[in-house]
């Protein structure tokens, strides 16, 4: 034999044949583009292009594969890196950059960028799409029965007169939407009991206005500015969109978590649900501003009356007369007051920033 | 010149335990690089990281000394992610159109559910291999119908009395047509010990279901409804704190029963699940897991997700490290005679593929 250096590139293994599994110990040496194994009862040359060598793992073995179905399992890892820069071997790009810290990290911004983008723009965005594909008998499937709850639990019936409440609906029914859209609702009065003055949308048009709203407004023009920003909610979809991200980012933590409990799962998901009605209200607002503006009603209505109902329910503070049912009705109130006590993850901006892009839309 | 067949027994009868050797740094690099991939290429690349992700579980764990190994084609596995991605937006998109149409869809995806099932068993094994012996899963498509459609319906119309035999059925299914080179695996737990199980954990949702039914039967609804609440919104406020503890409690319970359950049907699993004569064995411990499952979602929770790699690290070391393989007489042995099934690479190979949309 000749003392080229290649010579000294010699590394244990255990070779198996692919037809048996028995185990045979073997030297594995590189000569020139050759790989020799020489064992007990088996001996083999190839030409080092017919291998395969599988990535590095670890302290996992790595696997040089024969065309035809051997191969070596090599724990000697030094040895085989030694061997692999004789022959030229360059690893895959992925196997570089997955083993290096500074590419991983470089992968976590990445991910961590994406998935933002996602949960930030693309969520709305698909729930948005899925909302209004959404045929009308699934809304009113999905808000059946939300109202009878609220009577059972929440509300009591309207004790405003007849003529009142026919008056305010008239009068919202002759209101446009100012693109001309033709808008389907269903208005009804209720008193709110504890909730107090208060308004709420469902998805599939139901608005709920209660008797103390009615009865702290200055002017029935701020009842129907009310009633426009709710409006805005129905035409929106948000009530919907809500339910969709929702359901989207339950499915995914769940299913990240995995192991441990859907239940527990659920526990962040409300965290990161809490955002995203903030765009909504300030959506709801803009189109009630526009709507009003359209029948020649200031927007500067719907401003003051956000400024009375957070008036209203700071003078109730341990008041709390939300009950969550599976569909999130969006309720002035609760806005108001939680808008209030300042917000990073609260659900709606604060009173005073809507207010104040209520006076810019005038 | 043999042994006296008394000694070589006992000598052969040392359990060989599985080992691990994978790390949560090395494996949170492979992950992260390859979820970044997946992200960027809108899910195709996918296919490619799943096959890594396998073969670093799978390289790093061995058996006397020899690792496994994963060959899944990432063209396959592909394939069966568009058909798994394809049905579910069938389905869903169905679901908003009309509720004949979703029935229809949905009726569909149960009927091809036991075949896909079926296939995936096979990709899974037919890629698994040891010492360059692949395994082979030879359970028949009508079998499939039987385990994973029949025994299902039968368990819904008896209101789940037949669960437990179901679970065994299908365990025995898998397990029974499984081989490695030539020689069968063979599932022995019966239906009774199965059964055992299942009521035990009947039990233990039930003992504390009760005790929380007389606790709140005395506290939580008396003190709401008896307490002559008149305020409408305070009797709410009650009535929700008294669910919210509810909800607690059995998050609490099913805490304790989900590792339980786990350890149970694991050890059961394969503490019955033979390799020829050679039985393996699982000692894995109920508190173990909990201890596991609990550190891992608050670590989790903790690094918005980027302790997951580390987490399934962490489980897989202390399932694989808890198995062993309880041999009669040599298992070098047995395994220097095992011969790789004539056939095993023919033409099953080509219509196989792996379902599932998993990442």
């Amino acid at each position: 034999m000749s003392t080229s250096p290649s010579d000294a590139l010699t590394l244990n293994a255990q070779y198996f044949d692919g037809r048996s599994a028995k185990a045979r110990p073997v030297t594995l040496t590189l000569r020139g583009v050759t790989l020799v194994l020489r064992g007990e009862s088996v001996a083999r040359e190839d030409d080092i292009a017919t291998l395969r060598v599988s990535e590095p793992m670890g302290a996992a073995p790595r696997l040089i594969s024969y065309p035809d179905g051997a191969h070596c399992e090599v724990r000697d890892h030094a040895g085989l890196a030694r061997m692999l820069r004789a022959t030229g071997f360059r690893d895959d790009w992925v196997v570089r950059v997955q083993t290096r810290w500074r590419w991983a990290l470089a992968a976590v911004a990445v991910t961590v960028a994406i998935v933002f983008a996602g949960y930030r723009w693309g969520l709305p965005a698909a729930s948005e799409f899925i909302a209004f594909r959404m045929p009308d008998s699934v809304l009113a499937q999905l808000s059946g029965g939300t109202l009878e709850f609220l009577d059972k639990h929440l509300f009591k019936p309207s004790q405003l007169p007849e003529p009142r409440r026919k008056a305010l609906a008239d009068a919202f029914a002759r209101m446009l939407t100012h693109d001309r859209s033709p808008l389907r609702y269903t208005l009804h009065f209720r008193d709110g009991v504890a909730v107090g003055a208060n308004a709420m949308a469902l998805p599939d048009g139901t608005i709920i206005i209660t008797d103390q709203l009615v009865k702290i407004a200055a002017h029935d023009e701020e009842v129907l500015a009310v009633l426009a920003h709710e409006l805005g909610h129905v035409s929106r979809r948000h009530g919907m969109r809500m339910l969709i991200q929702g359901s989207i980012v339950a499915f995914v933590v769940s299913w990240y978590i995995g192991d441990v409990s859907s239940i527990a799962a659920g526990l962040p998901t409300l965290l990161l649900q809490a955002r995203y009605s903030r765009e909504h209200e300030l959506e709801a607002d803009a189109f009630g501003a526009a709507m009003l503006t359209a029948n020649g009603i200031s927007p500067k209505r719907l401003a003051d009356m956000l400024a009375k109902l957070e008036a209203s329910h700071r003078a109730k503070v341990d008041e709390s007369g939300k009950d969550k049912d599976h569909i999130p009705p969006q309720t002035e109130s609760d806005k108001a007051r939680r808008g209030s006590i300042g917000d990073y993850l609260a659900s709606h901006p604060a009173t005073r920033e809507r207010i104040e892009a209520l006076k810019k839309a005038q | 010149m043999d042994d006296p067949s008394g000694v070589t027994q006992r000598v052969g009868a040392a359990p060989s335990p599985f080992e691990f050797t994978g790390t949560g740094s090395e494996y949170f690099r492979i992950w992260i690089v390859n979820l970044a991939l997946t992200l960027i290429t809108l899910g195709i690349y996918s296919a490619s990281a799943k096959v890594r992700r396998l073969q670093y579980f799978y390289r790093n764990t061995s058996l006397l000394g020899n690792s496994f190994d994963y060959h899944g084609d990432p063209m396959a596995i592909l394939k069966g992610r568009l058909i798994g991605v394809g049905l579910l937006m069938l389905y869903n998109g169905a679901a908003y159109w009309s509720m004949a149409l979703a029935v229809t869809v949905f009726l569909l995806l149960i009927a091809v559910m036991p075949w896909l099932i079926q296939r995936s068993i096979t990709f899974k094994l037919f890629n698994s291999s040891y010492r360059g012996l692949r395994l082979r899963f030879n359970g028949s498509v009508g079998d499939a119908y039987n385990v994973f459609l029949g025994w299902p319906v039968l368990v819904v119309m008896t209101f789940g009395l037949l669960l437990p035999l179901a679970h065994q059925r299908i365990k025995a299914y898998q397990h029974n047509h499984s081989a490695y080179g030539t020689a069968p695996f063979n599932f022995s737990a019966d239906v009774g010990s199965f059964y055992v199980v299942y009521f035990k954990l009947l039990g233990m949702i039930l003992a504390p279901v009760f005790l929380i039914g007389v606790t709140a039967a005395s506290y939580g609804l008396f003190a709401a409804m008896g307490s002559g609440e008149r305020d409408p919104v305070k009797l709410i406020q009650n009535m929700m704190q008294f669910f919210v503890l509810l909800a607690v409690l059995y998050l609490g319970l099913f805490l304790i029963i989900g590792p339980w359950y786990a350890a149970r049907t694991q050890n059961l699993v394969w503490n019955h699940t033979a390799l020829g004569a050679h039985r393996f064995s699982s000692r894995v411990r109920a508190r173990d897991l909990l201890i596991l499952y609990v550190t891992n979602f608050i670590l989790i929770v903790l690094t918005l997700g980027l302790f997951k790699p580390f987490a399934d690290i962490r489980l897989a070391r202390y399932r694989l490290t808890h198995m062993a393989l309880q041999p009669q007489g040599n298992l070098d042995e047995f395994f220097a005679h095992e011969q790789q099934a004539v056939n095993a690479l023919g033409e099953e190979t080509a219509n196989i593929f792996d379902v599932d949309i998993s990442f």
